[in-house]
């Protein structure tokens, strides 16, 4: 069953405002959050290229230094010179300082190291007197210590740059790393307090629309008997929309008779155990409404004119059962009622049409002589 | 004595313009014998394929550039005008389609694999400022990329994928 909730239907503002605020702080709590991991990500993609850089170099065309490689082949040419006997051995020696030359053209060898030119030019020399066959190979291979002893200088220079720059980088590791902690830790904390006035607030307006809504339904009983009043039957009769009920009125015959021998409290101690009877006899699905004084009303489902005769009957007999006196009773019976019943399918327009068509039945038990029950017609 | 006097006259029987041809002869041929080896080296590319091995002449690789472009060269500190050809369409040329991963061989023995090369902006270069690369200037093939992307000149480990001096290229699919 679908029901409209007729207490929350007009949100109050106060409500909305506590809604707004709960929304502000769950909002600034999660943006911490989102924050915190925005973080961590922003830092984790700064490092990891810095380590690519220094330590994901192997395979690759800087992988080893070119210095190193350059050095490598002059070496080789230098070996190859000391024992070359044949100009194919001459020749082989002259491939290694050819590779030895392309590996040590290099512009940032040329800026840094003074050295540099000299032993390139030194290369070249070498290799066009060997190409001529103007130097001993073992002459040759005595001056390429040159550029070898450059190139080593360059290979050193290199590695301390290298280091430098690894210790740059652990420094600067080390500083992001406890601006992370320490922002990560003071963005945790601003979440958690963040989060922390979020339950507060979600707390203060749960107990506010608790408050509101405890209210709502005290308002909408009747403080003697429990059972809702006027209002709740209206709110109830919205809330069964378009469902086929039945409403039952019921009115105490001679209840002022009975007030006026027995005492007020005693009336009232009646009304109590009216209601009592009611909820017994007609079950749990049925609504019951005090109207005012002596009236009371129930508003149940009801499929058919028939099962509203047999509740009606079964608020006689339940009656009857409890054999309730009346001492002022004119007809000197015990407590007797008047019940008018009609059935409808429920909506505002038709329920005042049943209303009506209920009262009618009742007084139409009234002028009968009370003690009784009558249904109309659906409305 | 006898074999100084007679070694004397061999060398005088010749006249001084013949000495100085064969000099130059001899000197001539030791530097053919000297060149072969490193010429017939460097003048073809390999082409790997699974069991097949092609050779691509360098004066053909050379002929077919056919994109000439200018760029900051990292290494040598300057713009330099490069000749070559799209390395994406070579390899499509050769082994039909792009292989995953090539694995390169340099004529320093430097060896390497890597991927990634369905990018046109890679290009088998053969010639710099209209000069046929050798190994000196890290010819005669050089496989470079033509765009940088907004990489830093400065840092050559962001060009560390360049292959200089490259002696064969083999498919691995």
């Amino acid at each position: 069953m679908s029901q409209k909730d007729p207490h929350t239907s007009h949100e109050p503002s106060s409500i909305r405002r506590g809604a707004r605020r709960l929304f502000t702080w769950l909002s600034l709590s999660l943006m911490s959050f989102v924050g915190l991991m925005v973080l961590i990500v922003y830092e984790a993609r700064w490092v990891y290229p810095e380590i690519q850089a220094y330590f994901s170099q192997t395979g690759s065309l800087t992988g080893q230094q070119l210095a190193t490689r350059a050095r490598g082949y002059v070496q080789r040419a230098q070996e190859e010179l000391l024992v070359a006997t044949s100009p194919m051995e001459i020749n082989s020696a002259r491939h290694a300082l050819e590779l030895a030359y392309g590996l040590f053209d290099v512009d940032i060898y040329q800026q840094k190291y003074a050295c540099t030119a000299p032993s390139l030019a030194l290369i070249d020399d070498i290799a066009s007197l060997l190409d001529n066959d103007q130097i001993d190979p073992f002459d040759a291979a005595h001056a390429l210590f040159i550029p070898v002893q450059c190139l080593t200088s360059i290979e050193m220079n290199q590695l301390d740059r290298r280091g430098m720059a690894i210790n740059h980088f652990s420094d600067s590791t080390r500083r992001h790393n406890q601006v992370l902690t320490y922002s990560s830790l003071l963005i945790f904390a601003l979440g958690l307090l963040f989060w922390a006035m979020h339950q507060r607030q979600l707390r203060r307006t749960q107990r506010a629309t608790a408050e509101k809504l405890s209210w709502m339904a005290r308002a909408m009983r009747d403080p003697l008997t429990g059972i809702g009043n006027r209002s709740a039957l209206y709110q109830d009769v919205v809330a069964y929309s378009n469902r086929s009920m039945g409403l039952i009125l019921v009115d105490i015959d001679f209840f002022k008779q009975y007030n006026d021998a027995l005492g007020h409290p005693e009336g009232d101690r009646l009304l109590r155990q009216l209601a009592t009877l009611l909820e017994e006899a007609l079950g749990e699905e049925a609504k019951l409404y005090r109207l005012g004084g002596d009236e009371f009303a129930a508003l149940l489902p009801c499929p058919t004119d028939k099962a509203l005769a047999q509740f009606c009957e079964a608020v006689q007999v339940g009656l009857e059962e409890a054999q309730c006196p009346h001492p002022a009773h004119p007809d000197n019976k015990g407590v007797t009622l008047s019940i008018g019943g009609a059935r409808f399918v429920a909506d505002a327009t038709s329920f005042a049409a049943a209303y009506e068509a209920a009262d009618k039945a009742l007084y139409q038990v009234k002028t009968a002589g009370r003690d009784g029950w009558q249904i109309t017609a659906s409305a | 004595m006898n074999a100084v006097l007679s070694r004397l006259p061999l060398r005088h029987s010749l006249r001084h313009n013949d000495g100085a041809l064969i000099k130059a002869a001899v000197v001539l041929l030791l530097l053919f014998i000297t060149w072969l080896p490193l010429a017939a080296q460097a003048q073809a590319l390999s082409l790997v394929n699974g069991d097949s091995t092609q050779k691509v002449a360098l004066g053909d690789l050379r002929d077919r550039s056919d994109t000439t472009f200018t760029i900051f060269d990292p290494y040598q500190g300057r713009e330099v005008e490069m000749r070559g050809v799209s390395f994406r369409d070579f390899l499509i040329e050769h082994f039909g389609a792009v292989p995953p991963t090539l694995h390169f061989t340099a004529w320093d023995d430097y060896e390497v694999s890597l991927g990634g090369w369905d990018d046109p902006s890679w290009y088998l270069v053969t010639m710099e400022d209209d000069e046929p690369l050798t190994l000196r200037s890290r010819g005669p093939i050089r496989l470079v990329e033509r765009e940088y992307s907004g990489r830093d000149v400065e840092n050559l480990r962001d060009f560390n994928d360049w292959i200089w001096m490259v002696r064969s290229i083999e498919a691995q699919w």
